[in-house]
């Protein structure tokens, strides 16, 4: 395997072969050990939800504990699934959730490259109101919000949730890519242009790929905020075949307590489609050594 | 296809025929200085519209339901008392506010300085590991940042519950500590370190995967350099890595301080939903004012002075943040 | 970008696929617009017993044909600020379930629509448990028409009672106590072992001593509320109760008794005080072990009177109005729809709860699963019916002070002189 680097733009070459001294295998195995251990560490919760998923019920909670499950079963699978409205909540969930990932990105796109190319009266305000709205905790908003939203006739509305979540996740995200944006040098896309790109040619063909990685970050951000939201959803939403799938993850919890195998059940159901989503842009996130940017 | 090759595509083409271009377009200079002058507002109009509209309102009454007495009584009446700054009074009188935000400010301290390290340190891993390898760690990471916050707090009491803990009897199998039958919660610090460890724990996939975005546009040319001028991995960091990659660190501390800042659901739910004084954090006690004993008056006064004390925490932040790319 | 279109490509099919494939449940085709429609919010647990719902949405609509009547289930977690919400924003619905600790808070600041003179007219309104119909009454006039109740009893193995030489269920406080010094001198060996599984802060069962020996916890004198726990009697219950506790219990003296029915199931604990519905969690096949079912069993918790049973808390649910209700006949009828005796005794039969009236005892009584929780039901108490009571629960008071008392933290006198200051000072607030 050879490695490709760049010395400058349009000119590439070919390093030969590094030998692979038995530094360099010990330094390979050295680190992926070390990722192997935090892949363990991080992931033995999302494990111990797994399996839980699968475990009859005398298995969850156990004096000892129980690694994998003695009779592994689908029963909290089906049992998840057939409570009530759990189709609709799934289509709710994934309208909202696209929708908001799509405007967020657009819109705070846009204003990202208000904010980073741009010097205009009002630029500092704005960007400390980026900032302050983030700061102001949700729960204190709640019934102002839900006031405002009933005197727009959005309460039970999916439309109401989704401009709600859009307000959340688009300080964040314009904030996000106005770094991303700012981290591409001018020097790139100007040199575009004096080659004959129109400034629109050079956006296309310079900035957007150069900030994919952070377009991609943002809209997995974007995805699991909108995805995983309780608390509005829940309140602003009452009719059932409006729910989503948060507040159907709550109500696994009635007066008679909590249904363990089939919360975790509907937990990794609920989990599934953000690593479905993450699996297909996951390729956008510079996994190559080969894009190298070149600065001035 | 890569994005340098795309690049180079570009670069490489023969300036001939791509010259001629802008210079043959004749438009009047002052058509186009006012339509660069509007640009910006153009594109930060929609979002702008978007956030003013919906958080406007709920914000001008946030401020007015904090110098009002209102509670259930009011509410139902749609109409609140004005008592002037006596909920603000009676916030900055109170002893146990103050120590409540000496204890979030501790916690998010802690919290912040474990995510940003532990985040970067799994950044520079991702970026020296092979394929696979990497793909399978980032793909762990996104599952454990898929996880609603929900179950991920039932996990973790679990983990640690005074009969079934997984983590009470590895410590006990391990003889680190006995903690055969322990009750994690009955000392606050102890508390307060599961707590931490699963938000920081919630926390690091999304800091780690954008330190490796922000790190992709490294130039490796640089790095490679000053390997061959004898840098050890240390300094290449300190001297080379960090510096470019600034904006993304403010932007990531700042955001995170303002995040764990605001830590509420995980401590709701670990303490299942009815934690002790030991456990407020000032969004806790916001929340217990405004809707257990509801007091929304009093409620919204603790969010104004929460607001206030975190811009002033991240005043520092947010003036660099302001200059930021101000310099172009 | 590419990989972005995919992305949206595979969303959409998602959406899509669901809806094409018709796996769609026959509730969630939207109800058809009528010229009037009634709101219901009941919770979660009625997913249990949609029957009954059903069957009164049928009683009602055939009353009055023109109204559309649609029930929206609440989660427990938050749906007080759902309400509260609602109210502020002129969206509150038209009948509410509140679980009955929750109603005082709403009756005092005038939430909820004074009923009193519908009363008589709910079904079986004279032999209402009384637990309940107190609670949803406020300053001698009603708001709240009891739901259901759950009564506490104490569950047992019977395996483990007969190895133990305990040959017939107490019938009074002493006799239970010989009967589990009897079962942890057989199996205390065992360090997960508990003979009554009793966790700290289970205030629910611990303040039913209190009531047993006729103390209180608080009591409405002269216009105001005292605390009551530093009485004689409180404090007698309460050293009773410590006594046991440190004898019998292994569990978590700090802890709460959210998880007490999956320990049952680990199979190292002979009795624990659970409501009635407890019985399914510990025998479902997805949150305990079904071979438990053959050796369980229940009986009433004996008072330290010898024959009597211990007064059980009377937890359940009442249905309120919102005063904000536009046609509160319609609410009413509604109600009276889902509370008729057939109502009330399908609920009791099928999801096996107490019914809100002593007339269908009798329906639990031939159950051997239910009877003895209807027979604990004959005996009940309930906490001070203060509009600041919520208050008392959010401060904790009674879990720390039960803590403090059984990790030996604070002495019985110093730790209920404390609580009953505290209670004072917060329920005349």
């Amino acid at each position: 395997m050879s490695s490709t680097t760049q010395l400058a733009p349009g000119v590439a070459i070919n390093l030969p072969k590094r030998r692979r001294s038995r530094r360099h295998l010990a330094h390979r195995a050295a680190l992926n050990a070390t990722a192997a251990v935090v892949l363990v560490v991080m992931l033995f919760p999302v494990y111990w939800m797994v399996s839980t998923a699968f475990k009859p019920g005398k298995d969850i909670l156990t004096l000892t504990p129980t690694w994998l499950p003695s009779a592994p079963t689908l029963a909290n699978f089906t049992d998840a699934i057939n409570r009530p409205f759990f189709w609709s909540d799934v289509k709710n969930s994934l309208i909202i959730v696209s929708t908001v990932v799509a405007m967020s990105l657009v819109l705070a796109f846009l204003a990202a490259l208000a904010l980073a190319k741009f010097r205009f009266y009002g630029r500092s305000a704005f960007i400390v109101m980026i900032i302050g709205v983030q700061m102001v905790p949700l729960n204190a908003l709640i019934i102002p919000l839900y006031i405002l939203l009933s005197g727009a006739h959005q309460v039970d509305k999916l439309s109401g949730v989704i401009i709600t979540y859009l307000t959340f996740v688009l300080p964040f995200a314009v904030w996000t890519l106005r770094g991303f944006v700012l981290g591409v040098p001018k020097e790139l896309e100007e040199a575009a242009m004096v080659d004959g790109c129109t400034r629109f040619g050079a956006f296309l063909r310079i900035l957007v790929p150069l900030v994919a990685p952070g377009l991609v970050a943002t809209s997995i951000f974007a995805f699991i905020q909108a995805w995983n939201e309780y608390l509005i959803a829940y309140v602003m939403l009452n009719s059932p075949e409006k729910q989503t799938l948060t507040v159907w993850l709550a109500s696994f919890t009635t007066v008679r307590g909590t249904e363990w195998g089939p919360l975790m059940a509907g937990a990794t159901l609920t989990a599934l489609p953000v690593v479905v989503f993450f699996l297909f842009v996951q390729r956008r996130v510079a996994f190559g050594l080969t894009a190298g940017a070149v600065r001035g | 296809m890569t994005r340098g090759a795309a690049g180079a595509d570009l670069l490489t083409a023969p300036n001939g025929s791509g010259l001629a271009a802008p210079l043959a377009r004749r438009r009047p200079a002052f058509r186009r200085r006012v339509v660069r002058a509007a640009a910006p507002y153009a594109l930060l109009t929609p979002a702008a519209v978007v956030i003013t509209g919906v958080l406007a309102y709920p914000l001008y009454k946030l401020v007015r339901l904090s110098f009002q007495k209102y509670g259930l009584f009011e509410l139902v009446r749609h109409k609140g008392e004005d008592i002037r700054f006596a909920n603000y009074t009676h916030i900055l009188h109170d002893s146990l506010f103050w120590h409540v935000v000496a204890r979030t400010v501790l916690f998010a301290a802690v919290n912040v300085g474990l995510t940003i390290v532990l985040g970067t340190l799994i950044a520079l891993l991702l970026e020296r590991l092979g394929r696979t390898m990497r793909v399978l760690l980032t793909t762990g990471l996104v599952c454990v940042w898929a996880i609603p916050v929900v179950v991920s707090v039932a996990v973790f009491q679990w983990m640690v519950d005074f009969q079934f803990g997984v983590v009470n009897w590895l410590l006990t199998q391990l003889h680190i500590v006995d903690y055969q039958h322990h009750n994690w919660f009955t000392n606050p610090w102890q508390g307060f370190a599961v707590i931490t460890a699963l938000i920081v724990w919630g926390a690091i996939p999304f800091v780690a995967i954008t330190i490796y975005a922000g790190l992709a546009q490294l130039p490796r040319e640089l790095v490679e350099a000053a390997e061959v001028d004898g840098a050890n991995a240390w300094r290449v960091f300190w001297n080379i890595t960090l510096p470019v990659l600034k904006p993304i660190f403010v932007i990531l501390i700042s955001l995170s301080i303002i995040w764990d800042f605001q830590v509420f659901i995980q401590v709701w739910l670990m303490l299942g939903t009815t934690p002790s004084e030991d456990y407020y954090l000032m969004s806790v006690y916001s929340f217990v004012e405004s809707f257990k004993i509801s007091e929304y008056g009093l409620g919204s006064a603790i969010a104004v002075v929460m607001v206030l004390i975190m811009l002033s925490v991240t005043f520092v932040y947010v003036r660099q943040m302001v200059r930021i790319g101000e310099a172009d | 970008m590419r990989y972005l279109t995919a992305a949206a490509l595979a969303l959409a099919l998602a959406i899509a696929a669901p809806t094409a494939s018709g796996r769609t449940n026959a509730a969630d085709a939207p109800t058809a617009t009528s010229a009037t429609t009634l709101r219901v919010w009941l919770m979660t647990d009625a997913n249990g017993w949609m029957d009954v719902v059903n069957a009164a949405n049928a009683t009602f609509k055939a009353q009055h044909s023109g109204v559309d009547v649609k029930v929206e289930i609440q989660t427990w977690g938050d749906h007080l600020t759902k309400f509260d919400a609602a109210l502020a924003g002129n969206n509150a619905p038209d009948v509410v379930e509140f679980g009955n600790t929750e109603l005082a808070k709403y009756m005092a600041a005038g939430a909820l629509a004074d009923l009193t003179r519908y009363k008589a007219g709910f079904p079986n309104s004279k032999t209402w448990l009384q637990g309940l119909a107190d609670a949803g009454t406020y300053r001698g006039k009603f708001y709240g028409v009891p739901y259901y109740a759950g009564a506490r009893g104490v569950f047992y193995r019977k395996d483990f009672y007969k190895a133990a030489g305990i040959t017939s269920l107490p019938t009074s406080l002493d006799a239970f106590s010989k009967d589990m010094a009897k079962l942890m001198k057989k199996y205390g060996k065992d360090s997960n072992f508990s003979a009554l599984y009793f966790p700290g802060q289970y205030w629910y069962a611990a303040m039913s001593f209190v009531y047993d020996y006729g103390g209180a916890i608080a009591r409405f004198k002269k216009g105001k509320w005292v605390g009551t726990l530093d009485s004689s009697l409180s404090q007698k219950a309460l050293t009773r109760l410590k006594a046991l506790v440190r004898a019998s219990s292994r569990a978590d003296r700090t802890g709460k008794e959210d998880t007490q029915d999956e320990v049952f199931a680990q199979g190292h604990v002979a009795s624990l005080i659970g409501n009635g519905w407890e019985w399914g969690v510990i025998t479902d096949p997805k949150t305990g072990n079904p071979a438990l079912d053959a050796q369980l069993g229940a009986y009433p918790m004996p008072s330290h009177i010898k024959g009597k049973v211990m007064p059980t808390f009377l937890g359940g649910s009442n249905l309120a109005v919102p005063v904000t209700a536009s046609d509160k006949q319609l609410a009413v009828d509604w109600i009276k729809a889902f509370t008729s005796t057939s109502s009330m005794r399908q609920l009791a039969s099928g999801a096996g709860v107490i019914a809100n009236t002593t007339v269908l005892a009798n329906v639990n009584a031939s159950k051997p699963k239910l009877a003895p929780f209807a027979r604990a039901a004959a005996r009940s108490w309930f906490v001070p019916n203060s509009p600041n009571w919520v208050q008392v629960e959010n401060a904790k008071v009674l879990q720390n002070m039960l803590v403090a008392i059984f990790t030996g933290r604070k002495s019985i006198p110093a730790a209920t002189k404390s609580a009953s200051k505290q209670i004072t000072s917060i329920l005349n607030s």
